[in-house]
């Protein structure tokens, strides 16, 4: 019978213990809680993609505008780019670093 | 107090009535672009603390908000954060998407203000360039306004600088190339709209936070703006 409590308060704490976890983990920082419903590439990890496209492209990175982000998973973004008139597809991760720039299909 | 182009456009001679006449028109194109009605684009959410939920951040609610705390959500204000980029300091990057305007600063690093932009339809994206600012800027209502707002009829001839001007304390005049874009960055006197999907087509700051920008930024200043599904695009 005590082996029974202890398994049951072991498992409410177990419990109470994910539930705090998990409410700091869904809390975002103050300065990140606004959003839109247009889940969209951080604004610098659209320009890290557009300087990598230009490179690629050959065109002044003057020329290159992202046009459009989604995020792919948890820890990247794929990011549309006009580069003068062509139309590329970049991967970037969310430490900046570029993963793939190609042509768009 | 800095005049609209038009009232500075030479005014001799038939030409150069025309090119006031342009101006003219272009000025009160922008009036009516930056200050149209309220509509929504994407909707903006904000974090709930209490709820730990997301919930839509509409006109109404923002006013209530506002009301309530005398300032913008916390997401919405001025701040410095982390911003990782190849442009140089002194460069404006607009998220219109997310509300954020970024002025780059030295160290990896930008100063994030709130923003309000163009509505449905209204959006634009492009590299531009701050082509000229003024303080108090004058606000010449569109003519349609004019004719069937008598508030906006006795500011026909344009609206001297001050606190119940539309454009607010400042204005940042984009321009492509040479050529003035007719949107501009400005301050409002209905600072509960940053966050929001306002305008049509200018962007919006409260006016402490455009004096700021403002404070900061030397004309000629390159200005990137970044928006899914814009209508338009200028520069590129």
């Amino acid at each position: 019978m005590i082996e029974g409590m202890l398994r049951s308060k072991g498992f409410v704490l177990a419990a109470a213990a994910l539930t705090v976890i998990g409410g700091c983990q869904s809390q975002p920082k103050p300065e990140e809680m606004a959003r839109t419903s247009l889940q969209t590439a951080p604004a610098d990890l659209q320009l890290i993609c557009a300087n990598a496209a230009a490179g690629t492209a050959k065109v002044d990175s003057s020329k290159v505008l992202p046009t459009s982000s989604r995020q792919l998973d948890a820890t990247s973004y794929s990011v549309d780019l006009d580069a003068g008139g062509r139309k590329f597809n970049c991967v970037v991760d969310a430490s900046g670093s570029v993963k793939s720039v190609q042509p768009a299909a | 107090m800095t005049t609209t182009p038009d009232r500075n456009a030479a005014d001799a001679g038939s030409s150069r009535f025309i090119t006031r006449a342009r101006k003219l028109g272009l000025v009160m194109l922008a009036a009516g672009l930056c200050l149209g009605p309220l509509a929504a684009l994407a909707q903006t959410q904000i974090y709930d603390a209490k709820t730990r939920k997301w919930v839509n951040y509409d006109k109404k609610k923002a006013r209530q908000y506002y009301a309530r705390n005398n300032q913008l959500p916390e997401a919405f204000r001025r701040q410095v954060v982390t911003f990782r980029t190849a442009e140089k300091p002194g460069t404006i990057i607009i998220d219109g998407n997310q509300h954020f305007l970024y002025l780059v600063q030295p160290g990896g690093q930008a100063i994030r203000y709130g923003i309000g932009v163009g509505r449905e339809g209204f959006g634009w994206a492009g590299i531009v360039r701050v082509g000229r600012m003024a303080e108090w800027p004058t606000w010449t209502p569109p003519a349609e306004m004019v004719a069937r707002d008598p508030n906006a009829a006795k500011w026909a001839a344009g609206m001297p600088g001050g606190p119940d001007n539309p454009l607010g304390a400042r204005a940042l005049y984009l321009y492509e190339g040479d050529a003035d874009t007719i949107y501009r960055i400005h301050g409002t006197v209905e600072p509960w709209t940053i966050g929001l999907d306002v305008s049509s087509g200018c962007i919006r700051m409260n006016n402490d936070d455009v004096t700021d920008l403002h404070s900061r930024v030397e004309v000629g200043a390159k200005v990137i703006v970044l928006m899914q599904g814009a209508a338009l695009y200028k520069g590129v």
